[in-house]
């Protein structure tokens, strides 16, 4: 099958999947990522390899677009609209499951530590589709529903930020294992990309900034910004710096230093949603089934130990912040879903790390299927005991 | 030529208290809705409703927070079929659903800026506002075109 055609597929059954899985109200992504299983070379191989070697470079571009929006996040206004609450509970959740995950992974499972600690910054990661599709359904409101919508939608940008430290960490350990003076090596080399990284975002964003009142047409403007967001890629991964920071940075110093910024994240969105169909169609393709069956252990400690993380951090955040008695207990719960951030550091670990990358990927995918199965069933119960849901779904399947 | 000779001054506005309902009722008789400014104190532009806002009121609740959150599905409801009660009306007001990020126009910028802002945005219509971001008034695509062809002798 040549290329094109394989694109062509994917971009279809995709788009139909999607429709037949949100009769059953599950989001757009968890039907992406089985069709990509399904059509994959695992199953019935409808994907040219081609298409399966540009998962890195597509995995790379979406996420790169991911960091910039989510950069986004970072204004002033919008730290006060969130609310001291929704920034506890999120930073400590997504720092408990790290924290937790990596832990459990060296101490119990005695992995090394370079990969404890990758594991432990995926499973930071929490996708909000299924979590505000839940939320939709269901009519749900109140103070609870309130918080969780405002932990899931910035829990992205802490787990970008706890996976590119952890990255550079790591990285620096597997290169500089047998080097003398291997922790200042590792000191030196994380700050290098992290800082490095800073440095660039900022400076490309005070470029594009002053280069955009040149602009004509919102043509010319989609243009514009995808050339810069390439561009702040590109030299990242040139120079060695983390390529999440940087983007995120870029939108971060964006959101800052000009008024009508969300324009620039505007007319990228238009993009979107054909790229991330690809994204996820190519990261269900990247499953190899015969590794699957070797996971047993890691798998099952990741899923479980991810969401005691998670519960647990919420839950000292909710105390922190003196949340109410069913935010304590229960918003943890409606942190499970893990997709689009998760796969997407996956991937540049599988890039990153080759000998254990597969076993990295293998495992992130075949959680984040049980647990974007899960996770709506974990998210409803999380509402009901919270007592935010007033009213029967509409029935109109 | 400049965007105050030719804006529209007298605009229709509301405040961030103005309710669904009376929003609704002031432009019954509008063949479609217009872009309505919401103004605060001392005459401050602080949002703009349009159409869309109005049609967010069906889809419950899309927080703006949301808006930088990657992979969402669109929440689609269908308009004919959303259960709500008539209290709505009076429970929904300008400030919930206005837009509160949106393109403005100096009122001393020229009609050529303005034009060339019309096209990168994709917009037919902004709000004019003075060097304290008071509202000053309305300008449209049309009053653009209307200007030209007043000054090519068209119209008088």
């Amino acid at each position: 099958m040549n290329t094109i055609l394989g694109l062509g597929f994917i971009l279809l059954i995709g788009l139909f999947s999607a429709r037949l899985i949100n009769k059953i109200k599950f989001p757009a992504v968890t039907a992406y990522l089985l069709s990509g299983i399904l059509i994959g070379p695992s199953v019935f191989k409808l994907i040219p390899n081609d298409v399966i070697s540009a998962s890195g470079l597509i995995s790379n571009i979406v996420l790169g677009i991911i960091a910039f929006g989510i950069g986004q996040n970072f204004s002033r206004d919008n730290f006060r609209k969130i609310g001291r609450s929704v920034i506890w509970i999120s930073v400590l959740e997504a720092c408990g499951a790290w924290i937790f995950v990596t832990l459990v992974f060296l101490i119990i499972l005695r992995q090394p530590f370079y990969l404890s600690l990758l594991f432990g910054a995926l499973s930071s990661a929490t996708a909000p589709a299924a979590t505000v599709m839940v939320i939709r359904e269901y009519r749900a409101k109140g103070n609870f529903t309130d918080t969780l919508l405002g932990v899931v939608a910035i829990d992205d940008a802490w787990c970008l930020i706890i996976f590119a430290i952890s990255l550079a960490i790591s990285q620096a350990i597997y290169a500089h294992m047998l080097a003398t003076f291997f922790l200042i090596k590792v000191f030196l080399n994380s700050i290098l990309s992290i800082f490095g990284a800073f440095i660039l975002g900022g400076i490309v964003a005070t470029l594009l900034a002053y280069l955009s009142r040149y602009l004509r047409t919102q043509t010319e403007l989609l243009i514009f910004t995808l050339g810069f967001v390439f561009l702040n890629i590109g030299i990242a991964i040139w120079l060695n710096l983390s390529v999440l920071l940087a983007n995120m940075f870029l939108g971060a110093t964006l959101v800052n230093i000009n008024k009508s910024s969300f324009n620039f994240f505007d007319s990228i969105k238009t993009l979107d949603p054909p790229l991330f169909l690809l994204f996820f169609v190519l990261a269900g393709a990247n499953l190899e089934i015969s590794i699957l069956g070797k996971l047993g252990l890691i798998g099952l400690v990741y899923l479980i130990f991810r969401v005691m993380g998670k519960m647990i951090g919420a839950g000292i955040g909710a105390r922190i912040s003196g949340a109410s008695r069913s935010i304590k207990r229960y918003l943890g719960l409606g942190l499970v879903p893990q997709a689009g951030v998760a796969l997407g550091c996956a991937l540049i670990a599988k890039n990153d790390f080759p000998n254990v990358g597969s076993m990295i990927f293998t495992t992130i995918i075949a959680t984040t299927v049980i647990y974007e199965l899960i996770g709506p069933l974990c998210t409803k119960y999380a509402l009901q005991k919270a007592g935010e849901i007033l009213i029967e779904p509409p029935k109109n399947i | 030529m400049q965007v105050k000779e030719v804006m529209s001054k007298e605009v229709i506005t509301v405040k961030r208290s103005t309710t669904l309902k009376r929003l609704l009722e002031i432009f019954a008789k509008f063949h479609i809705f217009p872009l309505v400014p919401v103004i605060g104190e001392d005459n401050l532009l602080i949002g703009i409703v349009s159409f869309r806002n109005l049609v967010n009121v069906f889809q419950l609740r899309q927080p703006e927070i949301l808006k930088a959150v990657p992979f969402l599905d669109e929440g689609e409801e269908d308009i004919f079929k959303v259960e709500f009660t008539e209290e709505i009306g009076s429970l929904v007001v300008a400030e919930d659903i206005m837009e509160n990020k949106f393109i403005t126009i100096q009122e001393d910028a020229s009609l050529e800026e303005a034009y060339k802002l019309m096209k990168l945005h994709l917009k037919e219509e902004f709000p004019v506002v003075d060097r304290f971001g008071k509202l000053a008034g309305m300008i449209g695509i049309f009053d653009i075109i209307r200007y030209v062809f007043r000054h090519r002798g068209v119209i008088k």
